[in-house]
């Protein structure tokens, strides 16, 4: 009974404090939020939202006297970025040279420029290998320098195509003893032209009739639908790991804190054995590390649309982190020797931690080099994201047994460490 | 003089404080060594295969169109096109051994070259890099493929065949190998944008991360400062220096030049090892990084003293300075550029004094421009700092004697 009151006890009081509550709940959601709308998440899907792209157009380009189109490559490639189509997403304006576009792109007026060089179509049509269309970008940037590439990149692919269907025919036609007419040849220029530009279109506005479209994968029983929501997952559960370790090592610091302010000098004149106090306090940590880790699982479901996975993995994983977390917190409180060591400790302690574990990469594959994911092994962090990540891929509960393992070793052992320790220091 | 006094008293308490060199010093080492080492190795062993892996679901691989296909793919420097059977393939991608799965469906060579519908599909994350990359890198050669059968078919018409079949087979190898030949010369050339490339040290993993964690760092050293002013008004020191001959004025600048001397110092030291450690070369426009590192103390000092004398507990202090980073960091590009992240997001951070400080160091160590180039930031990180300070003291005015 003298267990659950001084557990008890410790729990209002982490309760009652707006800071134990803000790095408990909020700072986790908040970190997560940021990453959320950070990359589009909460948007609606039809809508999606990307930065304006700024491009800076230089069109050098002419028609030559005998070209057999109406309007030379240049303006064709121009008139993309123009378009009302992308006025939504593209901002465009014209440049008189290659100069003053770099001027614009050094004074941040605009990300990319598009540079089509003098005689372009003349030298194109004549077959000069050597003729480029230039885009040069913000150094900073790479979605949008990206884009732009693409478009040019497709408009000049329609161009060359047209040349590679006439070539086509007119060695097809000799080869079958026919010579060419002249005349025939705006009519096939004209009819690959409107065959790219549907086939263009149907790419990018009617995927349901194009040859090449990007789907989703299926989603099984428990995947998610939206991949965004699965990077969340993994992003939330690096953060809910940072943080139920910081709290874990927190709320034992009330234990430091009792000792500052003479309480826990008055606790030891009573009938109390030192033993119940450490289990009593060890109790308020273990709850209050659960609570968290169920608070930021329902959040994180109902904000980001997270599915963390079978119920039986769950339990698995939770109970593996907040046993891990409660023994880290129980062992690094004991090499302190005041709350105001603590600070530092925990900060400098569970963030270097953090990052040998791969809490802060989690998103990034192959961020790490090979050793530092054998460091990881050793790193109850390490072990207790391998767990969430398996829950959320799907894995059954009897694959999870040996992690769950893991984490609850480390606990125990960091745990009966930390207690030894504390015993000898109030013997 | 008092002024000096005061944040002469303030900067030994903190130095006192062993704990102020972990936020100080050691945490934005390790975590820009971290965070460089990161995107390092996401950038790619120069050595290693960085070439994005492709499941390819190939039923037919005898089939005309699929064999050209996948001969053209297996030749790619951006792809490693892997052939499997689709179960093996889904599961390669769910281990997250792949990053997609090409699925030609049965019959798409028959289909495709009748001018029937057939559509190949990529299954991938379309919000991921390498999603979105395969897809545009798959585009070109599916587009030339899909150029090539219909060149095959108007060549039907165009020689009046009297074996249709075979001068489409023909058309098709002609157009084909044309097309081949052509995706070998680019027509597009892409460059970026360097001011003074002579002396510009780009490239360096460091350049996105130094100055990031920089700024990030700046912002959480308020823990140690903004604390003192907590203890003082806890002790109620502060409030016996208001009765004192010391103007108001005076003890707030006081205590903002403490946090000033505070955050600049620790931003000049993590300059200083970026330049000489990690090779980033802030020394290139050395007055252009000393007056970003100015104003970014000015900034971060005044915001500072707002949180100072905002927060009630000790405690507190380390949730709103945690607080601050978090949001100034994330929202002004230091964690990610803001190019990649949404347009509401992007256009929000932007407007961040932290956006700012970063854009006047990207200016310098990525761009390659000169002093000119971080006369807005400059400004910028002063109106910022203006608006705080005035913050700050209409809070302190709030302060009971």
């Amino acid at each position: 009974m003298k267990i659950l009151d001084i557990a008890f006890k410790d729990l209002t009081r982490s309760f009652r404090s707006v800071f134990a509550i803000g790095m408990m709940v909020i700072a986790p959601l908040m970190l997560t939020g940021l990453i959320y709308f950070a990359f589009g998440g909460g948007g609606s899907s039809d809508s999606p939202s990307m930065p304006i792209i700024k491009v800076g157009f230089v069109n050098l380009d002419a028609l030559p006297a005998d070209a057999p189109i109406e309007a030379p490559l240049g303006d064709n490639v121009r008139s993309m970025f123009f378009d009302d189509s992308v006025k939504s997403w593209i901002t465009a304006a014209d440049y008189t040279d290659e100069s003053s576009a770099r001027t614009a792109l050094d004074k941040q007026e605009i990300g990319v420029a598009v540079i089509v060089p003098q005689n372009f179509t003349e030298r194109f049509l004549s077959g000069d290998k050597d003729v480029q269309v230039l885009v040069v970008s913000d150094p900073t940037l790479s979605i949008g320098p990206a884009v732009v590439q693409n478009m040019v990149t497709m408009m000049l692919d329609g161009v060359d195509g047209g040349g590679i269907a006439l070539q086509t025919f007119q060695e097809r036609q000799k080869a079958n003893g026919i010579t060419t007419d002249p005349a025939q040849i705006p009519a096939w220029v004209e009819r690959f032209g409107n065959w790219y530009a549907d086939f263009q279109r149907n790419l990018f506005h009617h995927p349901e009739k194009a040859a090449f479209v990007i789907v989703a994968p299926a989603a099984g029983e428990t995947e998610t639908t939206n991949p965004i929501q699965k990077v969340m997952g993994v992003t939330m559960a690096g953060q809910m790991i940072f943080f139920a370790f910081f709290t874990g090592a927190y709320s034992m610091m009330s234990i430091l804190r009792e000792d500052e302010e003479g309480t826990l000098a008055r606790l030891f004149t009573t009938p109390t054995d030192r033993t119940s106090i450490l289990i009593g306090k060890f109790l308020a940590v273990f709850f209050t590390v659960i609570l968290q880790g169920l608070v930021l699982m329902v959040a994180g479901h109902y904000a980001f649309g997270i599915n963390w996975g079978e119920p039986v993995g769950v339990a698995l994983a939770l109970t593996g982190q907040v046993v891990a977390a409660t023994g880290l917190g129980v062992l690094l409180i004991s090499f302190v020797k005041n709350s105001q060591q603590g600070g530092p400790v925990l900060g400098g302690g569970l963030t270097t931690l953090g990052m040998l574990g791969g809490l802060f990469t989690a998103n990034v594959p192959g961020a790490m080099p090979a050793a530092m994911n054998v460091i990881a092994n050793f790193i109850p962090q390490g072990w207790v994201l391998k767990s969430w990540r398996m829950v959320m891929d799907g894995q059954s509960a009897g694959e999870l047994l040996g992690p769950f393992v893991v984490m609850v070793g480390m606990g125990a052992v960091m745990f009966v460490i930390g207690a030894m320790m504390f015993r000898r220091r109030f013997a | 003089m008092r002024i000096l006094d005061l944040a002469l008293k303030d900067l030994s308490q903190m130095f006192r404080d062993k704990r102020s060199l972990l936020f100080l010093v050691a945490m934005p080492i390790a975590f820009t060594f971290f965070m460089g080492f990161a995107y390092r190795n996401a950038g790619g062993d120069p050595n290693a295969d960085t070439r994005i892996p492709l499941a390819v679901v190939n039923p037919e691989p005898d089939a005309v169109l699929n064999k050209a296909l996948v001969e053209r793919l297996e030749t790619s420097t951006s792809i490693r096109a892997e052939s499997m059977n689709e179960e093996d393939a889904m599961n390669a991608f769910y281990k997250g051994d792949m990053a997609g799965v090409l699925k030609i469906p049965v019959g798409f060579s028959e289909q495709a070259s009748a001018g029937k519908d057939a559509q190949i599909q990529l299954i991938a994350d379309a919000n991921s890099a390498d999603g979105q990359s395969l897809y545009q890198l798959l585009r070109v050669p599916i587009s030339q493929l899909m150029g090539a059968v219909e060149v095959s078919r108007e060549s039907v018409d165009v020689v009046n065949a009297s074996d249709p079949s075979a001068e489409q087979s023909a058309a098709f190898e002609l157009a084909w190998s044309k097309w081949t030949e052509s995706s070998k010369v680019s027509l597009v050339k892409v460059e970026q944008e360097v001011a003074k490339s002579s002396d510009w040290t780009g490239g360096n993993p460091y350049n996105q991360s130094s100055p990031g964690i920089l700024v990030q760092f700046a912002i959480f050293g308020l823990v140690t400062s903004g604390q003192i002013l907590v203890q003082e008004k806890k002790t109620r020191t502060l409030q016996r220096l208001i009765t004192t001959a010391m103007k108001p004025w005076e003890i707030v600048m006081g205590h903002m030049l403490a946090m000033f001397t505070v955050t600049f110092l620790q931003t000049m030291m993590l300059v200083l090892f970026g330049q000489w450690v990690l090779k980033v070369d802030y020394l290139r426009e050395p007055l252009g990084v000393l007056l970003i590192a100015v104003t970014l103390g000015l900034w971060i000092a005044s915001m500072g003293l707002l949180i100072g004398v905002t927060a009630k507990e000790e405690q507190n202090v380390i949730l709103y300075a945690m607080i601050a980073m978090f949001l100034f960091s994330a929202l002004g590009g230091t964690w990610f550029p803001l190019d990649v992240t949404g347009g509401a997001f992007a256009t929000i951070g932007r407007a961040m004094p932290s956006a700012w400080a970063m854009n006047g160091l990207q200016n310098i160590l990525i761009r390659g421009l000169g002093l000119e180039s971080v006369w807005t930031a400059v400004g910028m990180l002063l109106a910022y700092a203006v608006f705080f300070f005035l913050l700050a003291v209409w809070r302190f005015r709030k302060i009971e004697i």
